[in-house]
């Protein structure tokens, strides 16, 4: 068994090292287009909880001031419930203060500073509006006199803030994921090829290796951990890439500070972590399954 | 777990094979109560080794390459194929360890149907067939020594055991105080005798020899043929294709003359022709 692990690792070193510049272009490739997979889940995962505070259809929240009393929390429930026409009190939501801390907990995971200093004596709570079918107008239009009932402190409607963000969010969806596949399918073609100009070049041996009676997977494997170990580099790199814009991005995102919720654009430590692990067992198997079908295609018994 | 059963049931079939044959005909190896050595003792009481039956191969639909070839070789015998190149030989050889299948007819080996072996027992079948050729196919950036252990470590022996049978076998091809020689350094004979040891390293049931002295010369193709003799003498069955008309009539050893891909003359002691 030790002498098989030997021979396997000697055999995938001296294959690396013989295929050096394919090898190399192989592990680039791969580290591009894993980091452009890797960065599509982070803009993704930064637009999302941009939108996330209007997920449900909710197109208008009405924020209450921390100050307010339960009576007039209810008061506020019952001004909007006034137009059950308009307001589609089924889904009328109110987030008290826990509730709207952690949903501010996500919108600030960039900024830990100022999520610190929220307490319930500043942090407003909220109730999430969603409209009747086909009564987005009127509801804008009720969105003044809403503001107008005691200890409300602002109306947002998402007209303003969620069709721009949408539409960037598809275009630089679409065009992340458009280019890391065509990348992928790029990086997998250079393993493939790489793990066939090896074969050849061992054409001598695999021949030998076949008469004597080595098993397919005994010739076939040492080609395998090649492939999986320029998967792990090229998504090592990748994991570089994304650590280092991700920083980039956070420090500019942060930079914007106010009231825009831009820096809900930020993605947890925790989400990159998981994002970066995926990255990496997602390019050690594409590395290994591309190059265990390369060999078998080129090993016939 | 099913693999390895799998596989020790082909071994242990061919082992049962040695056995039944080492106690000659009346012992039988009953004892290996698996199918497959039952299959094989069934075929041995004649001790039959290989078996051709009405083999055609067709090459690319058009290229007729062997025409209903059949016969048999027996345990321990040494066989020439002989005819001019493109005759079938090299197909014959290749068909024995399942390189080739044949489009009509079966090729049975230690008493298995080897067209019908699933791909993955081949493997294992090819343990128990070496292989010689023409032009050696070693290794050339390994030494002697590694060549010959070189086929030992892919079937998974341990270290031990290739450091007992590696320079055994190489005193016994004569290549004693080579080890540590490169392919490039050894003559074509010393060559042809590292793909020897390394083809029998693994006590092989079978020789397959294709064209083994067709690149050296007379005297150094004497040489390879004594060590091919002695090594017949042991037990393994030898099949050697070749067109060396001298080394045939020296050896006078059963002949199958092979014509465009059909055997023409079958006969014991033969000659060239």
């Amino acid at each position: 068994m030790l002498s098989r692990l030997a021979y396997t690792f000697r055999e995938t070193g001296a294959s690396l090292r013989r295929n050096i510049t394919l090898t190399v272009a192989a592990i680039l490739t791969s580290a591009v287009s894993l980091f452009l997979v890797g960065g599509t889940f982070l803009v993704q995962r930064g637009f999302d909880n941009l939108l996330s505070k209007w997920a449900g259809g909710v197109q208008m929240i009405v924020y209450v001031s921390p100050t307010a009393t339960p009576d007039q929390i209810a008061n506020i429930k019952s001004a909007l419930e006034s137009s059950p026409t308009v307001v589609d009190v089924g889904k009328l939501e109110y987030l008290n203060f826990e509730q709207s801390l952690a949903e501010a907990k996500r919108l600030l995971a960039a900024d830990p500073t100022t999520f610190r200093l929220l307490n319930e004596a500043n942090l407003p709570t909220e109730f999430k509006v969603v409209p009747k079918a086909g009564q987005l107008n009127v509801l804008v239009q009720l969105a003044n006199g809403f503001a107008e009932v005691p200890k409300v402190q602002k109306v947002v409607l998402a007209r303003d803030q969620v069709e721009q963000i949408s539409k960037l969010r598809d275009f630089v969806q679409t065009v992340t994921v458009g280019l890391s596949v065509l990348l992928l399918v790029g990086a997998l073609i250079l393993i493939w090829t790489t793990i066939r100009t090896a074969m050849f070049a061992r054409r001598r041996e695999i021949e030998v290796m076949k008469l004597v009676g080595a098993t397919n997977w005994f010739i076939r494997i040492p080609f395998m951990l090649e492939g999986l170990i320029q998967g792990l580099i090229g998504a090592l790199m990748s994991c570089g890439f994304l650590l280092f814009f991700n920083r980039l991005w956070t420090n500019g995102v942060v930079k914007l500070k106010g009231d825009n919720g831009f820096i809900a654009l930020v993605v947890s430590d925790s989400f990159l972590n998981l994002v970066m692990l995926l990255v990496v067992l997602f390019g050690m198997a594409a590395g290994a399954i591309a190059s265990g079908v390369a060999a078998s295609r080129f090993l016939d018994v | 777990m099913a693999i390895s059963m799998c596989s020790w049931r082909v071994t242990s079939s061919i082992a049962a094979a040695r056995k039944s044959d080492l106690r000659g005909p009346s012992g039988t190896a009953r004892f290996w109560c698996l199918r497959a050595a039952e299959t094989y003792v069934f075929h041995f009481r004649g001790a039959r080794l290989i078996r051709l039956e009405n083999v055609t191969k067709i090459y690319n639909s058009e290229v007729t390459a062997l025409r209903d070839a059949t016969f048999d070789v027996a345990k321990g015998e040494f066989v020439f194929l002989v005819g001019a190149s493109g005759s079938g030989k090299s197909t014959l050889l290749r068909m024995m360890n399942r390189q080739e299948s044949p489009e009509k007819g079966a090729v049975w080996v230690a008493g298995r149907n080897i067209n019908e072996m699933p791909d993955s027992k081949v493997p294992h079948l090819r343990r128990n067939i070496g292989n010689i050729f023409q032009d050696y196919k070693l290794l050339l950036n390994k030494t002697v020594h590694e060549n010959v252990a070189f086929a030992l470590e892919v079937i998974g022996r341990p270290k031990h055991v290739i450091r007992q049978q590696v320079p055994a076998v190489l005193d016994l091809v004569g290549l004693n105080g080579k080890e540590d020689r490169f392919p490039h350094q050894l003559s074509g004979g010393e060559q042809q005798r590292v793909s020897i040891a390394r083809a029998f390293v693994n006590r092989p049931l079978i020789l397959l020899a294709d064209e083994p002295t067709g690149n050296l010369d007379p005297a150094t193709g004497e040489g390879i043929m004594r060590l091919l003799d002695r090594i017949n003498k042991t037990g393994t069955t030898v099949v050697m294709a070749t067109h060396d008309q001298r080394i045939v009539n020296m050896m006078r050893k059963r002949v199958i003359q092979m014509d465009r891909g059909i055997i023409v003359r079958d006969q014991a002691r033969g000659v060239y022709e």
